[in-house]
């Protein structure tokens, strides 16, 4: 096993990769999600990473949490717009705040040919502390979380065994701040 | 209206729009709004004016909007008819007008599937609105009425369409009435009504230090209403700040008064731009440093500290920083800052300005926009000064098309009261002058309502001489005919060597014939002998009419700074060469 951590903190890691990831609280409505994607698409920018999902059944809110890669001015400006739409209770870049938590979750399916791939992918597996959703013959699902950096570093290490094939869904990053 | 009465859908549409006090109603029939056409049908608070195409009705609920403070409402049928109004929402958008659009749409088991005359209306007007709705639910429809006009209205104003399905509309249901609605405030984002006691003062200490202040005066101003710009008035003459507008603030400042010192610009006075570049203050009360004002960004007004008031957070440090802002709406932050000026007793020193002004005097004295009308040809300018000499003591509304004549009508006309003027800045759509004639005549029965057109523009929405000879509004269209599309003309000639490119506006219609054959008054001036016998008769005459005005078809629109240049490198005349690499610069720009 190796002493290199595959925990890297969850804290303030927006702010130290100066990714712009917005998390915006929106009336779950119809065409919501259109009018904010609109605010990127208008601009040419992309929208790398994006998660909708209702957060307060009782208000019928949803959190959208939103990663996107432009210059800073813009990004503001498009918060400052994100602020006029009338189902937007709140926006906020979690690069800007003081402290915040970052998570993402991942769900990794193998495919493996012999057990010498096996074994790789299992002491992997391992160090990471992921979990295994299902295995079958030649055929493994792991779910792994944390920080979208530690899931990128299993993802590359999982590269360097030869010959097996992955197959990737990852929620994108979420956080919250304090 | 008995509460306990269930209604149709359409007639809840009715019975919202009485309470939201609506008296006139823009709109085109179509099968997806007939049931909504049979609640008009018969009723009689509602006056419903026919427009000859959508673009009508939604450039003359604009010219409503604008003209009255109210927000300013259209119908219109599914497909075409929605298609046929995203470029005046988009325009209202552009513009901060607020009205709502009330569109019909298959019935709901329909949508989706290509069905006749279906378009995914809220799709296509999402990015220009404020706000759109689809309503599937009768039992929703009052509340969404209502909050749409609460939504149109407040914080900075937009337009807002609602579309329903037409079986929504025979749906029924019981209509709520706006008191019983609490609408959700995160939904309506009004402007504050308060203002920090810090900004209060920082400006104050702001003005006493300067020098060189300037207040730069914008839509905004007229859109906080009449109090704001009462309250703009009397803050410039406490402390003696000369005033420029932008075309759509013309009039918030009276052009007449003694500290206006003219539009500014992209085709603005030599003194406003020269003032707006050396000043070391500048108060910005509802404008957006927008490129036509500001030029080359980076030398814009390069050693001012700057104050911005604006209602709408987004357009704070969007194209210039600046260093203090407030988004409370205008009319109370300035009534605000008036009260603590007055309470504390605190003076303003005229003198220590007095440099300023003499050197601004000085720029005025090259009166830049001289002209020199000849014998013959009509020249656009004094057109419209006559125009303005001889409507001065008349209740005047001023529409306009876009081109030159649009700046030529903002250069030469002079507006002393706000809602006056109503143009097309933002977008700057040809055809929007006479529709909005019709709109603004229709919310001012008693005012001398003129659409100062461009033939060009005038023929892009020309139906709606019919619209105006059915509802017999008298509206005035004073057309300066330069045979050219000529503000293209003008940047060809300018950035293009004079390439003319398909900007000669070739068989034209006879206007005078084709003003009698809509049953107007057509009236033609061909030259300077004629201008002022044509322009009597037009203001005599109480029915539409359009005055073909022949005017010099190589006059171009002075001052200019061209795209790309800054405020000190403005062109005077047609004898001015512009700077070479400035040129260059300012061909990828609009
Ligand atoms: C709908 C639309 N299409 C094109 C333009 C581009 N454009 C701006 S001014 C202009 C010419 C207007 O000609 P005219 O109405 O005769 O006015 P003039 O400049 O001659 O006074 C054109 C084509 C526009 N503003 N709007
Ligand atoms: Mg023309």
């Amino acid at each position: 096993m190796s002493d290199a951590s595959v925990y890297p903190e969850p804290n303030n890691t927006f702010k130290h990769s100066k990714r712009n990831v917005l998390s915006i609280i929106v009336d779950n409505e119809p065409g919501i999600l259109a009018r904010i994607v609109g605010l990127f698409s208008g601009r040419g920018y992309n929208i790398e990473a994006l998660n909708v999902t209702v957060v307060d059944i009782k208000e019928n809110l949803s959190r959208i949490t939103l990663e996107t890669i432009g210059e800073q001015k813009v990004i503001d400006q498009i918060i400052a717009h994100l602020e006029k739409l009338v189902p937007v209770h709140s926006a906020i870049n979690l690069a800007d705040l003081h402290e915040s938590y970052e998570a993402e979750i991942s769900l990794i399916k193998i495919n493996y040919e012999n057990e010498d791939q096996n074994l790789k992918t299992l002491a992997l597996a391992d160090i990471y502390r992921t979990r295994t959703v299902t295995k079958k013959e030649g055929i493994v699902i792991y779910e792994i979380s944390g920080t979208s950096e530690r899931v990128n570093k299993f993802l590359d290490d999982l590269n360097g065994i030869n010959g097996i094939k992955v197959e990737i869904v990852r929620s994108g990053p979420i956080g919250l701040g304090i | 209206m008995n509460n306990s009465e269930e209604l149709n859908g359409a007639q809840i549409v009715l019975e919202a729009l009485k309470e939201q006090e609506v008296d006139t109603i823009f709109g085109y029939p179509g099968g997806a709004v007939l049931p909504i056409y049979d609640a008009i049908f018969g009723q009689n608070f509602l006056k419903h004016v026919l427009v000859r195409q959508e673009a009508g009705a939604v450039h003359a609920a604009e010219g409503y909007a604008r003209s009255s403070g109210q927000v300013g409402v259209l119908l219109v049928t599914s497909g075409p008819g929605a298609t046929n109004v995203v470029t005046g929402l988009t325009d209202a958008l552009m513009d901060s007008i607020p009205i709502v659009c009330i569109t019909g749409q298959v019935p709901t088991h329909l949508i989706g599937t290509d069905a006749f005359q279906e378009c995914d209306t809220t799709g296509i007007t999402r990015p220009c609105t404020k706000y759109n709705y689809l309503v599937k639910d009768v039992s929703k429809l009052s509340e969404v009425i209502h909050e749409a006009f609460e939504i149109a209205r407040s914080g900075r104003p937009g337009p807002v369409l609602i579309d329903i399905p037409k079986n929504v509309q025979l749906a029924k249901s019981f209509y709520k009435p706006r008191k019983e609605i609490s609408f959700r405030p995160h939904r309506i984002k009004s402007g504050s009504i308060d203002i920090s006691k810090e900004f209060i003062e920082n400006l104050i200490s702001h003005v006493k230090k300067s020098t060189k202040p300037v207040l730069y005066v914008g839509g905004g101003c007229l859109n906080s209403g009449p109090k704001a710009s009462e309250e703009l008035r009397k803050f410039a003459e406490l402390t003696n700040i000369p005033v420029t507008t932008t075309l759509h603030g013309l009039g918030c400042y009276p052009g007449n008064g003694k500290l206006s010192i003219g539009m500014l610009g992209m085709h603005g006075t030599y003194e406003a731009n020269l003032t707006m570049h050396d000043c070391d203050l500048m108060i910005n009360v509802g404008a957006r440093f927008d490129d036509r004002i500001t030029g080359r960004l980076d030398a814009f007004s390069p050693d001012s500290v700057k104050f911005h008031f604006d209602i709408d957070k987004s357009s704070i440090n969007k194209n210039v920083n600046v260093d203090f802002s407030t988004n409370t709406d205008i009319a109370y932050a300035l009534s605000a800052i008036n009260d603590y000026i007055s309470s504390n007793n605190i003076e303003f020193n005229h003198n220590q300005i007095s440099n300023w002004w003499n050197q601004i005097n000085e720029w005025k004295s090259t009166d830049c926009l001289k002209y020199e009308q000849g014998e013959e040809t009509i020249k656009p300018q004094h057109a419209i000064s006559r125009l303005n000499e001889l409507t001065k003591n008349k209740n005047t509304i001023v529409t306009t098309e876009v081109g030159q004549h649009q700046m030529w009508a903002a250069q030469y006309f002079q507006f002393n009261k706000p809602n006056s003027w109503i143009t097309s800045g933002g977008l700057g759509t040809m055809g929007f002058g006479m529709p909005a004639a019709i709109g603004a005549q229709m919310a001012n029965p008693e005012a001398l309502v003129i659409d100062i057109a461009g033939e060009a523009s005038f023929l892009m929405n020309i139906q709606e001489i019919a619209t105006a000879v059915q509802y017999k509004l008298p509206i005035k269209i004073f057309i300066l005919n330069n045979e050219y599309m000529g503000m293209v003309r003008q940047w060809q000639e300018l950035m293009h060597g004079s390439r003319y490119s398909e900007s000669y506006v070739n068989a034209l219609p006879d206007f005078v014939k084709l003003a009698e054959s809509f049953h107007a008054v057509g009236l033609r001036a061909k030259n300077v002998s004629e201008l002022d016998e044509t322009i009597n008769e037009m203001l005599n005459i109480d029915r539409p009419v359009i005055a073909d005005i022949w005017v010099d078809k190589k006059e171009n629109v002075f001052p200019m700074i061209p795209s790309g240049a800054a405020h000190n490198e403005m062109l005077l005349s047609k004898y001015d060469e512009e700077k070479p690499e400035n040129q260059e610069k300012g061909k990828v720009l609009v």
